[in-house]
């Protein structure tokens, strides 16, 4: 496996995540362009741009909740939508974490974290609650493990969440705009423990406009806009320097909050 | 007016209530059961994505959605003998109810497992669960407590039901009433026991509903 996190995407390379000329149409909205794209393992990915340019739609791509029209998605080695992919047991490998958290209501946090750990990853429960406390501590929430979703406030959840993937012991974490449903004094609390995932090694794509988070950790921020990607390169490249009319509106857009 | 209502009567009859009472508890509480079999794998059918189940589903329940109860209830006495299966009354009775109330509790489950917020599906499909589990450990539970007050409302419904069965000659409650009246030719005294009993049985199912919802509701069960 060729291993340079910084290069860019090639069409040889073999990544944790492959995107080979992938296009994927809502009605006649075309809404993912020959999208060409390579994550490298242990790589983390920022993809930004404006609302409705597919970026949520790209990585909910790679573990299925949506389907693409063409092209190849390689994710782990095994390309989906072949009859020869276990897209469940592929999924067990991809955690994923929702804009609006998903955790499930009538479960404690430690259920919440220890549900698919045991009925999917068949964990013992001992060994899953073991395993989902600890997990709870290190998103610093030792001791909200008995509490319900409602009882927390939308950081914990979401912090609740990224546990909750941890859990299943995942090759990859993708993040769907994991803080943009949080009041701002709780945003820095969910991007602690994001930091912390990425520096453990993780691969990981992460749909964000927190550009201090992906300049502290991501190796590549994707700039798309009306379904395609416009512009890929390092944080600094990107921020400091666009390329493109499109990414420098963006950016000022962003950057005057 | 009050001076013709015999309360003497009805005290004399009481016997009679009382068994009627009790046969109608009894066959509500079947039929219910009956019905909730027959809504779960009708709902389990309706919710398939293929039409070979979701069809005949959908057109079991439009069928008996719109067909008079009595028109089922005869067809299963009076037509199923003609075709060479004969049942006993209380049979035929308890078959009707839970195959016509089945049809709306059908509904009242599917309600209820599409209430569920779509991020609830997606986060369990995330992690990998299969269809029965994520169903099982995610998406029932919520839908199975939005769903008691609707089927506790069709409960009632079924318990008032089962007074049509009176006319296939089930000794239920309002059999008992149509005896007293007839016997004694005092329908006022009859059919307003009966109405009390109804209303008596009205409110057992409604605490048995805020019983339940209590043991179910556990402190994070709000959405």
């Amino acid at each position: 496996m060729t291993s340079n996190p910084k290069g860019p995407a090639s069409m040889t390379t073999t990544g944790m995540i492959d995107f080979r000329g992938v296009n994927k149409w809502f009605g006649p909205l075309n809404v993912l362009k020959d999208i060409t794209l390579s994550v490298q393992p242990r790589e983390v990915v920022v993809v930004c741009g404006p609302s409705g340019s597919g970026k949520s739609t790209l990585i909910r791509c790679i573990n299925g909740l949506e389907t693409i029209k063409d092209g190849d998605l390689i994710v782990d080695g095994q390309r989906l939508g072949d009859p020869a992919t276990n897209m469940t047991r592929l999924r067990t490998e991809i955690g994923f974490v929702f804009q609006s958290f998903n955790l499930y209501p009538h479960k404690t946090a430690l259920e919440n974290v220890t549900l698919a750990p045991i009925h999917v990853r068949k964990i013992p429960r001992a060994e899953a609650e073991q395993a989902g406390r600890e997990l709870l501590a290190k998103v610093g929430l030792a001791d909200k493990v008995g509490a319900y979703p409602a009882q927390l406030s939308g950081g914990q959840q979401q912090r609740v969440a990224i546990a909750r993937c941890l859990g299943m012991r995942p090759k990859i974490m993708l993040f769907d705009e994991p803080t943009s449903a949080l009041d701002p004094e709780m945003i820095s609390e969910v991007l602690d423990v994001m930091v912390a995932v990425a520096e453990e090694g993780m691969t990981m794509m992460v749909v964000t406009h927190e550009m201090g988070f992906a300049r502290k950790v991501a190796q590549r921020v994707v700039f798309m806009d009306a379904g395609a990607i416009v512009e890929s390169g390092t944080p600094d490249e990107f921020f400091s320097h666009p390329r493109t009319d499109r990414s420098r509106a963006f950016l000022s857009k962003i950057l005057r909050h | 007016m009050l001076e013709n209502f015999s309360f003497r009567t009805i005290v004399e009859y009481l016997p009679l209530f009382g068994q009627g009472l009790v046969t109608t508890v009894w066959l509500s509480a079947l039929s219910f059961l009956g019905a909730l079999a027959v809504g779960i794998v009708l709902c389990a059918m309706n919710l398939q994505r293929g039409w070979l189940f979701r069809v005949p589903a959908k057109a079991y329940i439009d069928a008996v959605r719109a067909t008079p109860l009595l028109a089922q209830l005869y067809f299963l006495y009076f037509g199923l003998p003609r075709l060479g299966l004969v049942l006993p009354e209380l049979v035929v009775g308890i078959l009707a109810l839970s195959l016509n109330s089945g049809a709306y509790v059908a509904e009242i489950i599917r309600a209820g497992i599409l209430s569920i917020a779509r991020g609830q599906v997606e986060a369990s499909v995330a992690s990998g669960m299969t269809y029965v589990q994520r169903m099982r450990l995610v998406i029932l539970p919520q839908a199975f407590k939005v769903t008691i007050p609707p089927l506790l409302g069709q409960a009632i419904v079924l318990v008032k039901d089962s007074a049509l069965l009176s006319l296939i000659s089930v000794a239920e409650l309002t059999r008992a009433g149509q005896l007293l009246a007839s016997d004694r030719f005092m329908p006022a005294e009859g059919f307003l026991t009966i109405a009390a009993f109804y209303l008596l049985l009205y409110y057992c199912l409604k605490g048995l509903a805020a019983l339940s919802a209590r043991w179910l509701g556990t402190a994070g069960a709000r959405l």
